[in-house]
């Protein structure tokens, strides 16, 4: 299966993680990435100019044929949003009056955490290129048994509405976490604002809602929060030491983006997923993946004996 | 044909404008006109003599009247000609006050030219009319009433009591629909049951009703005055006339245990059951679904009404008319996620409130959270859930639920005077009568009022907790409840569509069955002899229910009272000679009229005569009995004969809204360009396109249709098939050459003169520019196509 990939500007900045872990992932499931030729901005730094906006998102889908992939929620969103409101025949005519390949419709965008549950489904369609893929057995080889993952949705993954699930209370997330062997968590804020947007003119609001998520998650049981959205992972990730001096918590909790939870139940290395890149430390989940995988050997062992 | 000419003075109305002398001399000078004369009050005592004096003497066949518009005074005229003995349909009227002397008061030349043109037209139109005659056809004087909640029980109820026999159709196993299940209802805060109860059993007392209960329609067949429904009664397995109502007996004994849907999933019924203590008829009913066929009840029933073999039964009457009182649906509120209706065990819809308050419900009158069984000591009511709400596309406001929240919350709080009781609003809607008292004593009692829409739901260590901003006093507030309930609207009820699909009748964009008349004929549907009661064309509360009941029985006993039915002549007549049998009438035809076996045939007594499916016959095998193929291109061809004013238009102004809105303008004396001649037509879509052509090719440099607004149509659609047809013409008059803009269609209401004096202004402007009609087909500087010259 091939996809087109849209890497998005968090890729090559804050979120290179994403990226790395995104490629590693695809590779892994056997989906072959082809990053869409000189892409620009999803049209996220422009939502108020709707024009602009769409205009930004329309021309990167314009730039290939083949179904599009993204991994950051935002500029899944912006592609989605602007593929509704070039429908709009009015929009689309102002929009492909400034490109050399116009918009004609009938594109398809989803985002990664999509690309890897459709591979990792037995369900999938039986035609010839997916026969040869493997069913989640196969795939997961290194099952996150033990493992306890709050799921961590942000706002945008779901919106516009009508898309992959619900926008009030979305399964996706929680249902890939259980095919990847760990547990998640009843985590009741997973849909609260990350409060990207307002962290700069309205940081104690922003910082206030990140501390009751972060300790939500944690009292949830959690061993790590799983994220899908780079400025989520961001908020969440390199905000935490500043909030546990401002608030006086400890809270040391890991937050891994959907791709290197996957990858590690793919049996990728923690190299290969930019685990180390992480500002929050991802050992303690290494460790009690170690430990647990430890247990079963030694079970096994004993069974053996 | 001998024709007589009546030219009003009107006093100074006409005269003051126009010279009535010299129209009427103008008039003796058009063919067949035996005899014309000016008066000066047509109308008056001596005008009616005149002409009845005028009909016997010469022998008159057919009469024209140039006076007021026939919106006002056709009747009158018509009236006077039958009173000579003549066919009341052998008169013509040419409006030359409100759409001619009153609009152009400072033109009198060009509106005498006018005026000359519209008495031409009408001499014309009258050498072609026919007599007719409006027959009479026997009708039957039962009634069909779909629906036995409170609207159809009080219709059924009123025709039965005019001795009109009535056949009360239900389609679940009691009547009583949703009032039968609520608790005490406002303003009074009677108790619903008490009130209803008596009126259920008087269906079932009344020997003028047939109530047939269990029952589904299936098919309806004929129009106003003979209709016949068929449809199929399901088998209850238990002896509707054995059954002695005591259910104890099989019910006790029934070990099947299912959710009770009469108490919204609240309490538990067995597989035997009877769906409320109250049922009429009091017969229990086995669900098929549920039972495992153990036999214990049937041995249980001291009279053996158990039948496991009893067959469903096939029905079918005769009636002559039908009152839809098919009720709502509670709109789903699982659908409002963000308020977890169907997560949280405390969170539940209005109904099931109505159930806990009541005294019958699953907890005897206990208001308890479900979670635990424990008395609730906070509750919240969520208003406008699935109402006034885009995002799940329900716009309206459902305009009960502001007064059952009321209602609700007052029962709560005298009962647990100490419970917190809060409602959260948008706003609260309390129009109606003794309903701002009700409010008021809701304020009293100390329930709490917070105004914002509630964001969300959200179980936070088992308690509920409302977040949502208060819009009052500014702010994001949260706010815990020990028991939540969403006030759920009104949507339409999706089991009537079969109902409504059979009847032909036409929804709104709410879903909502359309009335006639948005304002004017709030309980009749589009189709005749069809009336619509209660939700079914809308939220409303119990009172105005019983209102629409009580108003669409009385329609319906004045449709059928006499026995018979008058039968309007003006209607669509198919030649069978030309007829191809392509069915397009039939999907043109608003009212249902037409069937196709082998050609078409007209129902004469549904036919309305608007005279699209005239309009859209493709082999002109349909034609009308008035407002005729002929009579209208008569019109044409006069209207055009002399084309004394540039640039000339030949307008069509459908009857109800545009050629009202025309006679508007006149008596709101608007003046307007005299340039064009409007014929009048009973709805835009009966203009042919070849009445268009016909205009363009005798010189008019444009035509202009007018409308009912859309979605106004007094036939429903025909304002839309009008514009399609228009859009189909301009393409083909563009590829013959023809600049399409010389066809024009707008929409304009009874109540709008102005937009149709506008209009008029507008298109002679644009026909100014166009110049004269053809001349685009020899544009200036191109060469002649023919030569011979120079």
């Amino acid at each position: 299966m091939k996809l087109a990939y849209y890497p998005g500007c968090v890729a090559r900045s804050t979120g290179r993680e994403y990226e790395i872990s995104t490629r590693a992932v695809c590779d892994a499931l056997g989906v072959e990435l082809e990053e869409i030729d000189d892409w620009n901005c999803c049209g996220a730094t422009h939502v108020s100019n709707e024009v602009v906006s769409t205009a930004l998102a329309a021309r990167n889908l314009v730039r290939t044929d083949i179904p599009v992939m993204a991994s950051c929620s935002i500029c899944y969103s912006r592609l989605r949003a602007a593929m509704i409101r070039l429908e709009d025949r009015k929009v689309r005519e102002k929009v492909n009056s400034a490109f050399d390949k116009k918009y004609e419709g009938e594109k398809e965008v989803e985002h990664v955490i999509e690309t890897i549950a459709r591979a990792l489904s037995k369900s999938g369609d039986k035609d010839k290129d997916q026969e040869e893929e493997k069913g989640p057995k196969d795939l997961v080889v290194r099952p996150l048994a033990g493992l306890k993952a709050a799921p961590y949705y942000g706002c945008l993954l779901t919106r516009p509405g009508g898309g992959i699930d619900s926008p009030e209370n979305p399964s996706i997330l929680e249902n890939l976490i259980r095919t990847l062997g760990a547990e998640p968590t009843e985590f009741r804020l997973k849909m609260k604002c990350c409060c990207g947007p307002i962290f700069v003119p309205e940081e104690e609001a922003a910082a206030d809602t990140l501390i009751r998520i972060l300790l939500n998650a944690k009292e949830s049981g959690a061993d790590f929060v799983v994220a899908l959205c780079p400025l989520c992972h961001l908020m969440l990730d390199a905000n935490q030491v500043l909030l546990e001096k401002k608030f006086g918590e400890k809270i040391s909790l890991p937050i891994l983006y959907v791709t290197q939870m996957a990858g590690l139940a793919l049996g990728l290395a923690p190299e290969e997923l930019g685990l180390d890149i992480n500002l929050v430390s991802t050992k303690p989940v290494l460790e009690k993946l170690a430990a647990a995988e430890g247990e079963k050997t030694e079970e096994e062992g004993a069974e053996v004996c | 044909m001998r024709i007589g000419v009546y030219v009003c003075h009107c006093g100074l109305n006409i005269a003051g404008v126009l010279e009535p002398d010299i129209l009427t001399e103008f008039a003796k000078t058009l063919p067949g006109v035996e005899v014309a004369r000016d008066l000066q009050f047509t109308c008056s005592d001596t005008g009616q003599e005149t002409i009845k004096e005028d009909i016997k003497e010469h022998k008159l066949e057919s009469i024209v009247v140039a006076a007021c518009s026939p919106r006002l005074h056709e009747p009158t005229f018509r009236r006077v000609v039958s009173e000579a003995g003549m066919n009341p349909f052998m008169l013509e009227m040419a409006n030359i006050r409100e759409q001619c002397s009153w609009v152009h008061m400072d033109e009198p030349p060009q509106a005498q030219e006018k005026a000359k043109d519209l008495i031409r037209m009408a001499v014309a139109k009258a050498a072609l009319l026919n007599p007719l005659t409006g027959e009479t056809m026997p009708v039957s004087r039962e009634v069909l009433v779909i629906g036995g909640g409170v609207a159809g029980i009080q219709a059924a109820l009123d025709l039965a009591d005019c001795g009109l026999h009535v056949y009360l159709v239900e389609r679940r196993p009691t009547i009583g629909g949703y009032m039968a299940l609520l608790t005490d209802v406002f303003p009074t805060n009677d108790c619903s049951i008490c009130v209803l109860a008596p009126k259920m059993t008087d269906v079932y007392n009344h020997p003028l009703i047939t109530l047939v209960t269990y029952a589904e329609i299936l098919n309806v067949d004929g129009s106003v005055g003979r209709f016949t429904v068929s449809g199929v009664k399901k088998a209850r397995f238990v002896d509707e006339k054995l059954c002695k109502g005591c259910l104890n007996e099989c019910a006790g004994v029934c070990p099947v245990e299912v959710p009770d849907d009469y108490e919204f999933g609240l309490g538990k019924r067995k597989a035997i059951f009877m769906p409320i203590p109250q049922a009429v008829p009091l017969v229990a009913c086995i669900d098929p679904e549920s039972c495992i066929g153990c036999g214990l009840c049937a041995e249980a029933c001291p009279v053996d009404a158990v039948k496991y073999d009893q067959k469903q039964e096939d029905f079918r009457f005769d009636v002559g008319a039908i009152i839809v009182a098919t009720g709502w649906q509670s709109f789903d509120p699982a659908r409002k996620e963000e308020y977890g209706y169907g997560r949280y065990r405390d969170v539940i819809s209005a109904l099931q409130i109505e159930r806990l308050l009541n005294a019958a419900g699953p907890t005897g009158g206990e208001v308890v959270r479900p979670s635990t069984g424990d008395v609730a000591k906070s509750v919240a009511f969520l208003q406008c859930v699935g109402s006034r709400d885009e995002t799940v596309g329900n716009p309206y406001c459902s305009r009960v639920c502001c007064m059952y929240a009321l209602k609700n919350a007052q029962l709560i709080k005298e009962k647990y005077p100490e419970a917190e009781v809060s409602i959260h609003y948008i706003d609260l809607r309390a129009g109606g009568e003794g309903y701002e008292e009700f409010y008021i004593r809701a304020q009293r009692l100390g329930i709490n009022f917070i105004r914002g829409r509630v964001s969300e739901v959200e179980e936070v260590d088992g308690a509920l907790r409302v977040n949502y901003e208060d819009t009052l006093l500014g702010g994001f507030r949260s706010k815990p409840y020990d028991l939540v309930v969403l006030s759920a609207g009104l949507e339409a009820n999706r089991d009537a569509d079969v109902v409504g699909n059979l009847l032909g009748l036409s929804k709104r964009p709410d879903g909502f069955f359309e009335i006639a008349h948005p304002k004017m004929r709030p309980v009749e549907a589009h189709i005749d002899g069809v009336f619509i009661a209660g939700c079914a064309s809308g939220p409303k509360e119990i009172q105005v229910s019983i209102a629409q009941g009580e108003a669409a029985a009385s329609k319906a006993m004045g449709l059928l009272v006499r026995g018979e039915l008058a039968l309007d002549p003006v209607v669509a007549v198919v030649d069978s000679e030309k007829c191809i049998g392509c069915k397009l009438c039939v999907e043109t035809c608003p009212s249902m009229a037409i069937s196709v076996n082998g050609t078409a045939l007209v129902d004469e007594a549904a036919c309305k005569g608007c005279g699209t499916c005239a309009a859209a016959c493709p082999v002109d095998a349909i034609g009308m009995t008035l407002f005729s193929d002929e009579q209208i291109l008569a019109q044409i061809h006069a209207a055009t004969a002399v084309k004394g004013q540039y640039p000339f238009i030949v307008g069509f102004l459908c009857n109800w809204c545009s050629y009202a809105g025309a006679d508007l303008a006149g008596t709101s004396r608007i003046q307007y360009p005299t340039n064009m001649r409007a014929i009048r037509v009973m709805c835009a879509g009966r203009v042919d396109p070849a009445f268009v052509i016909e205009a363009l090719k005798g010189g008019a440099d444009g035509v202009l249709i007018s409308g009912c607004r859309l979605g106004e149509c007094h036939y429903s659609k025909g304002n839309y098939q009008a514009y399609q047809r228009v859009q189909v013409l301009k393409g083909v008059l563009e590829k013959v050459g023809i600049n399409p803009g010389r066809v024009k269609i707008v929409w304009c209401a009874a109540s709008e003169g102005e937009i149709l004096a506008k209009e008029v202004r507008k298109f002679v402007r644009e026909l100014e520019e166009m110049g004269p009609v053809g001349t685009e087909l020899a544009p200036p500087g191109s060469p002649q196509p023919s030569g011979g010259g120079s």
